[in-house]
């Protein structure tokens, strides 16, 4: 598919999520609730770890700057610091 | 909204950055921002072009993680009065922040729900813009392990999401389940599984 098809598939599903809540008038059911809320934090878990250990044999340094970028993260919820955090400590483990 | 766009604006550098770092064009990159408007969902999609994903399951990750704006719509539909057309123009710059914002200041009116959202949609598009153009000039972006800011970006979007217990055990088995689908699967496909069924065992858990 190329890159324009899936835009608008994008768009489509987006949009008409979006506009569904304005439009129809419907209570959804007390687990696909429950369901909803666990979505981003199943997603957003599930694209960090296959991507954490990377292609270049830098795993082990990955992980821990990972690690640390979690623990920032927890503290200050603040997602421009988190990856700079995160980045730094990754740069400086590879000098070493 | 000050605090709002300076938490916006980096995520749309961070966007951006990783975009042109997969190989999407600028033009491609601003598309994105202007057309889906959705933060969360672009960065996976490109987060999932970069894995080889086929543009169905780019799609239906999207649909998986935006079908909440149902529950954004319903809730703002039952205390802003309008019309057909409000409606269509609020729902295309519809988004968590914007939801947020109204909510909380007991938004009762649609030019304010609209100010909300088309100032967030602005700071958006034009850091996405931003950004682009400084991904275009990182010098060998492949040694500089520019890749790392996608496992980063998403543990700092994930991390504030986890405030009950339950929330990290989803966490953990979604993680957990991906990252091994990962190792057999390709594309988008460990990502829409551990994803949905994640969120599957939260809602049967938390019965």
């Amino acid at each position: 598919m190329s890159f324009w098809l899936t835009c608008s598939g994008m768009v489509a599903v987006t949009f008409g999520s979006r506009l569904a809540g304005l439009l129809v008038r419907m209570r959804l059911p007390p687990f696909w609730l429950r369901f909803l809320h666990f979505v981003p934090i199943a997603v957003f878990a599930a694209l960090v770890t296959p991507s954490l250990e990377g292609s270049r044999g830098e795993g082990g340094i990955r992980v821990t700057a990972a690690a640390l970028a979690a623990v920032v993260a927890w503290r200050t919820r603040n997602l421009a610091v988190t990856i700079a955090v995160g980045l730094a400590t990754f740069w400086l483990l590879r000098l070493f | 909204m000050m605090p709002l766009w300076f938490g916006v604006a980096p995520f749309a550098l961070a966007y951006a950055v990783l975009a042109r770092d997969t190989g999407l064009s600028i033009v491609e990159t601003q598309a994105l921002s202007l057309l889906v408007f959705a933060g969360s969902a672009q960065v996976s999609a490109v987060g999932l072009f970069g894995r080889g994903a086929s543009g169905l399951e780019v799609v239906l990750t999207t649909f998986l993680l935006n079908v909440r704006h149902v529950l954004y719509g319903m809730s703002l539909g039952r205390v802003v009065p309008m019309t057909r057309r409000e409606r269509l123009l609020g729902a295309y710059l519809l988004t968590d922040e914007a939801y947020g914002v109204s909510v909380a200041r007991g938004a009762r009116s649609f030019p304010f729900v609209l100010g909300t959202e088309v100032s967030l949609f602005l700071v958006w598009n034009a850091m996405t813009l931003v950004g682009s153009l400084v991904g275009g000039v990182i010098p060998d972006p492949e040694r500089l392990g520019v890749d790392f800011v996608f496992p980063v970006a998403f543990l700092a979007l994930l991390v504030p999401l986890l405030r009950q217990r339950i929330d990290v055990v989803v966490a953990v088995v979604a993680g957990v389940t991906a990252w091994l689908l990962a190792k057999w699967l390709p594309g988008g496909v460990p990502v829409l599984g551990a994803g949905a069924s994640g969120a599957l065992l939260g809602a049967w858990l938390t019965r």
